[in-house]
């Protein structure tokens, strides 16, 4: 016990209270709303005393003097209440309360960085999504839930079922690949990069089943993630999972759904009448080479996916735990053949409570199992340059495919032949599971108000991707290689402990209350890339199941990878009634990724919110039902980098990467391993993004209409980037160092308007519009003082770039030559000078190139539509994004004549038709087209009924029904970087299904 | 419940000594322990596992020095730290593609009268016809190709010096042997930087005196670049090894007279003023000082053993197991392969249909003439219509991986200076009047001429055919295909411009007209890569460009 008092004795010395005496007594209760619910987070004030109620409604106060005085209940969004209490010393009062909802969505428990708020509350621009609002349908990655649903929010995806997603909070805060949000499951932060995980399978967060996701909310603003400091940068997604039910209830809950897809658009390339005419035109002495067929080589590639879900879960709860318990199966077949996900996945969320609350431990378990099949390399490629005239069958080869004759020319391949014998797949087994333990120390009175939580984790990946080509198909025998095999096993281990405390001081400071929280943050990654790598097979009966005997013997390879992160962070909250509020947090963020001068950061935040709507002044406007004004500033950092970036460190070689260092005394060669030395700028640090946001959070004419509306700027310092130094500078020509700087500024409306709200009846609409404005401000590498950075590589080149950052204009802008133009055609190699004095018409890189619009859409609008009525429900969401550019690459690379030339030529992109390029002109703005569209990204229909005491709901799910476009390309949204080519083709999927709450 | 918590709030008021004191104790301990455990987990470095720390290396590996000069070395041997060209030295290219040795054998023969590739990869068609532009590929990975061995040169350098050994405890007997690495590493980077003055002139001069990383480097006169060169020669030649089969593949102090004989033969070019009596008397030293002699067999010195070759005075190792590349010698065995020519034949295990000789080439060899032995010309002919069509021109597949072992990486080293060309610079220099004596000129002239013609005594030359043009003509006989014939062209004058016009010479590469025209003077020079322009302002375009 001693300890403890001395705790007990020095707080109390510190806050300065008078000791305990005898004339005190207890007063106690529960907090629930007038519908019997119970209300956790209320404040209980009693003179001098202060607390909040727990999970289950209740609090306890100790230490009230003895005599008349008034319990006063509040929480934001309820009518605030007090009752009168008299206290005898010693004694213990029972004071209940049954709160009267006024604006419930205040009220409602919004998940931040360690720990929950009200979202009346916040003072920082924070969304959160619950799962009634996620978007219907065959949902493969938890990023897809949001899609439309947050203003400023980009999921941007690449179309392959289950394929890589990337996620752009207010544009891109980083010039680095890896501008990904960071993602915490359940308060534990996946590392960075996207998802946190390996990328042997497709999108790492896949392993989330998203039907286990309660909400998803997004932290925009630097005051919300300054907390995560270091990963912080780029804005933080945190995802709640769904656990137990209310205390003494079970449910078992079914779903299942299936689905089918088909392509909606392929390149647009030449038909066998319009190539042969090219041939014959352009290329005579080709035309010999030329088949009989008409063969349009997309349908023999591509197909209906067809897909299906199936989740189980059980919940439930007992007076002082509760569990859920689910299973989910999801297969879904991509629309090009050989493409598939499939993921079995088991999720266990448990919670006990222990010693009447004293403490409360929160297991999470979630585990899944994902196989992908993926198109083989080249499919597409080739399916676009391969020749319509050419069979697709010639039983005469070994493989029974055709191709072009004689086999040796340098020619595109049979896409068939490929997608039929070769093979590429991975598994991914995914892990993460944590123990939160809390303590609430209140019930020594000296400690009332302060909770201390321990966190630990693990995020364990183990990665199995395997691809094989066999040797007798074309594309093998063509290039050499004579059989190809190639399989990696990634392995990832994260682990990670964090401690903190939290103090919400039971007495009232001054006219507000407070609440502190403080804590340290271990985390630690390993990761294990072996891999090996053969070709020329003798065989191909092993396929992808074992290495056979080689011509050369294969190479192998591991790679080691650890990085850890240290931080301390701390937040203080102060809250006047609800009307004023504010807090400030710091982060202290150490880096293993950065040379020991430059590995420690600060990450301060502050913000400030005013709810205007409770001052007198304003009370009598009755159309205001809420009104929050917000104002925060804070700074955030990214570490998104490879490791060991700081410091040089020698590289061996491999078994064939050996150099004759001479010959021994009797004349046999010595073998050296070479090492080679990295390029690192040792002074490489932090990048850090200053953000200023004001904002409003809005409730007008009841609830009819509200929202929010946000400005924000931010300003990213030191981008990190990997850039081409200059020659001799360094020891390669390309280092990753800190580049320069970058703002976006913009503004974001989030609007929702129940229209109608009656029994049997509802309407809903959600509409939310977003503006960017993204600028490179310097570019100013501290190894070279170029003033320019190309990046964007594209096909059609070895070592092509098609954009670049320079200051003044957006990032990846692209960098082309303006195509001049003669009677609206484009005049081949002709193009408009673009320096004062210099006539020359020729287009060069950084000969009238020039910055020219960007791949990030300046607009993005998102509406979603849902009604009720009595058991049918019907909902659609639509989106536009506007002033977002595409590079049409398969246009640039394959639209002109010269691809006719090679051995066996190629097909041609049907731009070439209108263009009439005899070369490839991969730098003429031409192929920058306007990317803008509409979509209608799902329509759902759903009837709800009870069965025999069950609750059910069937449903029908159009998802991307129809896009309107003038983007002449496969899909104006598909890359990141706006570059299209030979993506994976956007697909039209229906789904219907069927969902049971027994 | 309620009594547990009846007797807390009692407890807690008034009275120790319960369940709680004992749970409160483990809980207290459990949080300083865990507060202890924060306070120590407070330094967020970690070591590298899969790559060397500089003080592990230099510190722990006996070898270290041999293996860091061994990459040096090796940039021109490999294009990257694996075999096959993987985790590749430069970026934003091709491993295979941007092999030194390959990069260089392009730009020296692709815009001659020499050579043609058929390959439609962007850029690599320009190189055909001296259409290139400033963004071409080829020319911007050479130069970064060149930079990179200047900077693998110079860190070498500077992790070697008396100061850091004697920091690190180096024995003296190992510094001895570490001070013959300095000069070897240093003759690497004149040899680069003499490939960077020929191609690209005006370049910028980065030494070990540079600190790394540190800012853009500024750009150097043509002149000055050479005279670093000779200087950094002169001052190594004692210190490197005498040729033996100890260093083959090595620097010796043969490799670097060979060297300057090359540049002293180019200086008109380089700096404006020539000096043949340096050229012949380096070249005099190379033939007189080392014992080298000629092979009795041609093509021995472009066979899978080429290793064992008398007259070879500096190559870069290939084997087809331990240094396995796409480029050098590999790319041109593969290469020069196609049409109905039998893959088995060249010892590889596949044609690439690339190279072949343009017609003026062609028809530099007299009938009996043996360096023309290799010729293939079933189902291929002499003139060139369309440079993409292999049958088109006839391949010169004088080098061969047959023995070697492994057909798809070839065991052929690149013969980087041989004595015979030696032979030629001492009859071009004497010719020019650099000194020395006719009948040694001729001697030596005449001893290729015979080695050629198996010994026949009528193709030997007199003195009054021993002209410029006939020793043009003969360098290109002899070193067809050897990465001479750009350097070659530009010193007599023929190489852009009108005087001498053939097949292709500044045509559309993918078009159908293939009669030469004249090009302009200043594609003498690559122009500095276009990217490099971005990178570093300081540097000023090559005129013309």
């Amino acid at each position: 016990m001693k300890p403890v008092r001395f705790i007990a004795g020095a707080l109390l010395t510190i806050t300065g209270l008078a000791p305990l005496s005898a004339q005190t007594g207890t007063v106690r209760g529960h907090v629930t709303s007038s519908d019997g619910g119970p209300i956790a987070g209320a404040t209980l004030t009693i003179t001098g005393h202060r607390t909040l109620t727990s999970s289950d409604g209740s609090y306890v106060i100790n230490g009230v003097a003895a005599g008349s005085d008034s319990v006063r209940a509040r929480i934001i969004g309820y009518a605030p209440q007090a009752k009168a209490v008299t206290l005898q010393g010693g004694d213990t009062a029972t004071v209940d309360f049954a709160l009267t909802a006024q604006a419930v969505a205040l009220a409602e428990v919004v998940v931040q960085g360690y720990g929950t708020q009200a979202a009346g509350d916040l003072t920082t621009a924070t969304k959160q999504i619950n799962d009634s609002q996620f978007n219907p349908g065959a949902v493969v990655s938890p990023q897809n839930l949001i899609e439309n649903k947050v203003a400023g929010v980009q999921v941007i995806d690449n179309n392959d079922p289950g394929g890589g997603l990337s996620i752009r909070i207010r544009g891109a805060s980083s010039v680095n690949a890896s501008a990904e949000p960071l993602y915490v499951v359940d308060g534990v932060p996946l590392g960075t990069g996207s998802g946190g995980g390996l990328s042997g399978g497709r999108d790492p967060l896949n392993f989330l089943n998203p039907d286990d996701i309660a909400s998803i909310t997004i932290l925009k603003d630097a005051a919300a993630t300054a907390i995560y400091g270091a990963n912080a940068s780029n804005g933080v997604v945190l995802i709640t999972t769904k656990t137990g039910t209310a205390p003494g209830t079970t449910q078992v809950q079914y779903g299942g759904s299936f689905s089918s897809s088909s392509i909606t658009r392929v390149p647009s390339m030449l038909n066998a009448a319009q190539f042969k005419a090219a041939v014959n035109t352009y290329y005579p002495a080709k035309a010999g080479l030329l088949g009989n067929a008409n063969t349009d080589w997309f349908p023999l590639i591509s197909q209906t996916g067809t897909g299906m879900q199936q989740n189980v879960s059980l919940a439930g709860a007992g007076a002082n735990n509760g569990y859920r318990l689910s299973f989910g199966y999801l297969k879904q077949n991509g629309v090009i053949q050989a493409s598939s996900t499939e993921r079995i996945s088991l999720g266990l969320n448990y919670d006990q409570r222990l010693f009447n609350n004293f403490i409360d431990m929160q297991a999470s378990l979630k585990g899944s199992r994902a196989l992908d099949n993926y198109t083989p390399g080249g499919v597409l490629s080739n399916a676009a340059q391969m020749g319509p005239t050419q069979p697709v069958f010639d039983p005469t080869t070994p493989t029974g495919y055709a191709n072009w004759v004689p086999l040796t020319l340098n020619s595109a391949d049979n896409p068939v032949e490929i997608l039929t014998t070769s093979l590429d797949h991975a598994s991914t087994y995914r892990s993460i599971g944590n123990l939160k333990t809390h303590v609430d120390f209140s019930r020594w009175p000296a400690l009332q108000g302060l909770t201390g939580t321990v966190n630990l984790a693990y995020d364990v990946t183990q990665v199995d991707h395997v691809s094989f080509f066999p040797n007798n198909i074309h594309a093998q025998t063509r290039n050499g290689n004579d059989g190809s095999y190639f399989r990696t096993q990634p392995y990832q281990l994260n682990e990670l402990l964090e401690m903190y405390l939290d103090y919400q001081p039971p007495v009232s400071l001054g006219p507000g209350a407070l609440d502190f929280t403080g804590g340290y943050s271990y985390s630690q990654s390993h990761a294990d890339f072996p891999s090996v790598s053969a070709n020329q097979l003798f065989t191909n009966l092993l396929a992808d199941n074992g290495l056979p005997q080689t011509a050369n013997p294969p190479v192998q390879a591991d790679f080691i990878d650890d990085a850890k992160l240290i931080s301390f962070f701390g937040r203080a909250g102060y809250n006047i009634n609800d009307r004023y509020l504010a807090s400030v947090s710091l982060r202290h963020d150490g880096s293993s990724r950065f040379a020991a001068s430059h590995q420690w950061g600060d990450f301060p935040a502050v913000s400030l919110g005013w709810r205007i709507s409770q001052e007198p002044f304003l009370s009598s406007v009755t159309a205001i039902s809420d009104l929050k004004l917000r104002g925060s500033w804070g700074k955030t950092g990214n570490q998104s980098i490879g490791n060991y970036l700081g410091s040089s460190s020698f590289q061996p070689c491999d078994s064939k990467g050996e150099v004759q260092f001479g010959n021994d005394a009797l004349g046999k060669p010595i073998f050296m391993c070479p090492f080679r030395p990295s390029a690192v700028d040792p002074n490489i640090q932090w990048e850090s993004t200053t953000t200023w946001d004001f904002g409003a959070d809005y409730s007008l004419l009841g609830s009819f209409l509200s929202g929010s509306v946000d400005y924000y700027s931010k300003h990213t310092d030191n981008l990190i980037f990997t850039v081409p130094v200059a020659a001799g500078s360094n020891l390669s020509n390309f280092v990753t160092t800190n580049i320069g700087t970058m703002s976006n500024k913009g503004f974001e409306l989030d609007l929702t308007a129940r229209l109608m709200d009656r029994p049997g009846l509802s309407w809903t609409v959600s509409a939310n519009a977003a503006h960017n404005v993204n600028e490179i401000l310097s570019v100013n590498p501290n190894v070279t003082a170029a003033t320019q950075v190309l990046t964007g590589g594209i096909a059609g080149g070895v070592g092509s770039t098609i954009q670049v950052l320079e200051p003044g204009q957006p990032i990846n802008s692209f960098f082309v030559c303006q195509q001049a133009y003669s009677s609206g055609k484009p005049v081949e190699g002709k193009y408009v000078p673009q320096v004062t004095g210099d006539t020359s018409t020729t287009c060069s890189l950084g000969h009238n190139t020039r910055a020219f619009h960007d791949p990030a859409p300046h607009w993005i609008f998102g509406l979603t539509n849902t009604m009720t009525y009595r058991h049918f429900d019907f909902s659609f969401t639509l989106r536009a994004w506007l002033g977002n550019y595409v590079y049409n690459n398969v246009g640039s690379n394959l639209g002109n004549y010269i691809q006719l030339s090679y051995g066996a030529p190629f097909n041609l992109q049907s731009s070439v038709l209108q263009t009439g390029f005899k070369t490839q002109q991969l730098l003429s703005d031409f192929y920058v087209e306007d990317g803008s569209f509409l979509r209608m990204d799902n329509i759902a229909v759903g009837y709800s009924f009870p069965f025999q005491g069950r609750q059910i709901r069937a449903y029908m799910v159009v998802q991307n029904a129809f896009t309107i476009t003038g983007y002449s390309g496969v899909d104006p949204t598909s890359g990141l970087n706006g570059i299209d080519n030979n993506i994976y083709p956007r697909s039209r999927m229906f789904t219907g299904g069927l969902d049971v709450k027994f | 419940m309620s009594n547990s918590e009846t007797l807390v709030n009692r407890t807690l008021g008034k009275r120790s000594g319960n369940m709680f004191t004992a749970r409160a104790k483990a809980f207290s301990i459990t949080a300083v322990l865990a507060v202890i455990a924060a306070v120590a987990c407070t330094d967020p470095t970690v070591a590298p596992k899969s790559t060397i720390a500089p003080g592990t290396f230099f510190g722990s590996d006996p070898n270290a020095y041999a293996e860091f000069l061994a990459k040096v070395y090796g940039g021109l041997a490999v294009g990257g730290q694996q075999g096959g060209d993987g985790s590749t030295d430069i970026q934003g290219i091709d491993g295979g593609f941007s092999q030194y040795l390959r990069l260089y054998w392009e730009l020296e023969e692709l815009p001659t009268d020499e050579a043609v590739i058929a390959w439609g990869d962007q850029d690599l068609p320009d190189l055909n016809t001296q259409t290139w532009n400033p963004g071409n590929r080829f020319s911007t990975a050479m130069y970064y190709r060149i930079f990179f061995q200047v900077a693998m040169a110079n860190e070498f350098l500077r992790q070697t010096t008396d100061d850091s050994l004697n920091a690190r405890g180096v024995p003296a007997a190992k510094q001895t042997t570490i001070h013959q690495y300095r000069a070897e590493a240093r003759f690497l980077r004149a040899l680069s930087y003499w490939h960077g003055v020929d191609l690209f002139g005006n370049i910028p001069l980065v030494t070990e005196a540079q600190p790394l990383g540190a800012v853009a480097p500024q750009q150097a006169t043509r002149a000055q670049v050479f005279n670093f060169i000779v200087t950094e020669l002169q001052a190594i030649k004692s210190q490197l090894p005498m040729p033996s089969t100890q260093v083959y593949g090595r620097a010796t102090q043969a490799a670097a007279d060979m060297l300057l004989a090359e540049l002293y033969l180019n200086d008109s070019v380089y700096t404006g003023t020539a000096n043949y009596a340096g050229a012949l008397a380096q070249a005099s030293a190379v033939i007189s000082s080392y014992g080298y002699t000629l092979a009795s067999n041609y093509f021995s010195n472009f066979s899978a053993t080429n290793n064992n070759s008398p007259e070879m005075i500096f190559a870069i190792p290939e084997d087809g197991v331990h240094t396995q590349t796409f480029g050098s010698t590999n790319f041109l065995i593969h290469a020069s392969c196609g049409g109905s020519m039998d893959k088995n034949t060249y010892g590889v295990d596949g044609c690439w249909y690339g190279l072949r000789m343009k017609p003026s080439a062609h028809d530099l060899y007299a009938t009996g003439d043996t360096r023309a032995n290799a010729f293939y010309t079933p189902g291929q002919t002499i003139g060139i219509t369309s440079i993409s069509n292999f049958n088109a021109g006839i391949p010169n597949p004088k080098y061969s991986n047959v023995g070697g072992s492994n057909p798809q990486f070839a065991d052929t080293d690149y013969p980087m200076f041989r004595l015979a060309e030696a032979y030629l610079i001492y009859a071009e220099a004497e010719v020019r009047g650099g000194g020395g004596d006719t009948t040694t000129a001729l001697s030596y002239v005449n001893a290729l001429r015979l080695r050629a013609f198996n010994g026949d005594s009528t193709k030997m030359v007199n003195n009054s055919q021993m002209t410029l043009p006939f020793l043009l003509a003969e360098r290109g006989r002899e070193l067809m295909w050897e990465a001479r014939r750009r350097t070659d062209l530009v010193r007599f004058g023929d190489f852009s411009g009108g005087n001498y016009l053939w097949a292709w010479k500044g045509k559309n590469p993918v078009g159908s007209d293939s009669i030469g025209v004249a090009t302009a003077p200043h594609l003498d020079l690559y122009p500095l890569p276009a990217s490099e322009l971005i990178a570093n302002p300081n540097l000023k375009q090559n005129p013309g460009y």
